[in-house]
């Protein structure tokens, strides 16, 4: 049976790279009094808070992904 | 379900759930207002939230299918469990990581031993004890039936989580959604963001749940197979 893929790598990377570019703080009301506030330099903070969640999420997809994968060739080879 | 049907629910609720996520960025990074103390280490806020309503929403799974499993002793709702808490320790480990990088700005510390904090790193031990237990017997079935006991029983720490503010002293803010006090008393554009946050992280612990426990299904079957022709090669769960 052949192996059906449910996103190509293409389309991953994308998913992957989309969010994590709007993960900008920087854009955020630029130019306004309260855009200016940083209070204490927040802002890796921030980046960092988006960019831990995105990758424990996509690191959870990959570990299904691949498990689904191994199961199915088990599947089938049987 | 078919295989077909459920490759189509993960796939719509995954579509819905990414593109939520792209509206939330959208509104957290030039929509929504900078808050006016902490400023803009608040957008964590956001995101969170909705990791710890997701993360409850597993374990809670996990209690009621772990209770129901100890009593019907049916494989689909131990499977149901088993996928409940692997999301909750994902979600959870999104939330005590994301919380110390707001409450190093916010507060001053990345971490406190005050209440809400100590039980909320209580239940992500419950629950890798759970994975613990699961795989510490020689016989399976026994495994499964213990890890359940402790699933019912780390499902009780959630409901502590969420009074612990209010009942004892703590340096967590009390929550600004579900307050019977003050329901909602967040602004206009931060309850929609956050409104959209929660409903984000629904639609990709939904799908990705449905992911999960389909591989737990096929695992179980190559487990059958497996021990039906005397080989060793078992897949666990």
């Amino acid at each position: 049976m052949k192996r059906q893929k449910w996103v190509s790598r293409g389309t991953a990377a994308l998913m992957l790279w989309v969010p994590l570019l709007c993960a900008s703080p920087l854009w955020a009301q630029a130019g306004t009094r309260l855009g200016l506030q940083t209070l204490g330099r927040g802002y890796w903070h921030v980046f960092a808070a988006y960019a831990i969640v995105w990758i424990l999420i996509l690191g959870w997809v990959i570990s299904i992904v691949r498990r689904l994968r191994r199961v199915e060739e088990r599947l089938s080879a049987e | 379900m078919s295989q077909t049907q459920t490759r189509w629910a993960v796939g719509i609720l995954g579509t819905l759930g990414v593109a939520t996520v792209i509206v939330l960025h959208w509104m957290v990074f030039f929509w929504v207002p900078t808050e006016s103390t902490m400023g803009i280490v608040q957008r964590i806020f956001y995101i969170h939230v909705p990791a710890w309503w997701v993360a409850f929403l597993g374990f809670g799974l996990v209690g009621l299918c772990s209770a129901v499993y100890l009593w019907l002793g049916d494989e689909r709702l131990d499977r149901a469990a088993v996928t409940g808490a692997e999301a909750g320790m994902v979600f959870t480990t999104i939330g005590l990581l994301t919380g110390p990088l707001w409450g190093r700005v916010a507060w001053g510390t990345w971490w406190a031993w005050e209440p809400r904090l100590t039980l909320a790193l209580l239940l992500w031990f419950i629950y890798l004890g759970y994975f613990l237990v699961r795989r510490s017997t020689v016989n399976p079935e026994q495994g499964k039936r213990l890890a359940a006991v402790v699933g019912v029983i780390g499902v009780l720490d959630i409901p502590l989580i969420h009074v612990s503010v209010t009942w004892l002293r703590s340096l967590h803010p009390e929550a600004v959604i579900l307050n019977a006090e003050a329901p909602m008393s967040l602004d206009g554009s931060m309850g929609a963001t956050i409104g959209v946050g929660l409903l984000a992280f629904t639609f990709l612990f939904a799908s990705l749940f449905l992911a999960r426990y389909t591989v737990a299904g096929y695992e179980y079957q190559l487990t059958l197979r497996d021990a039906a022709s005397g080989g060793t090669q078992g897949v666990g769960v």
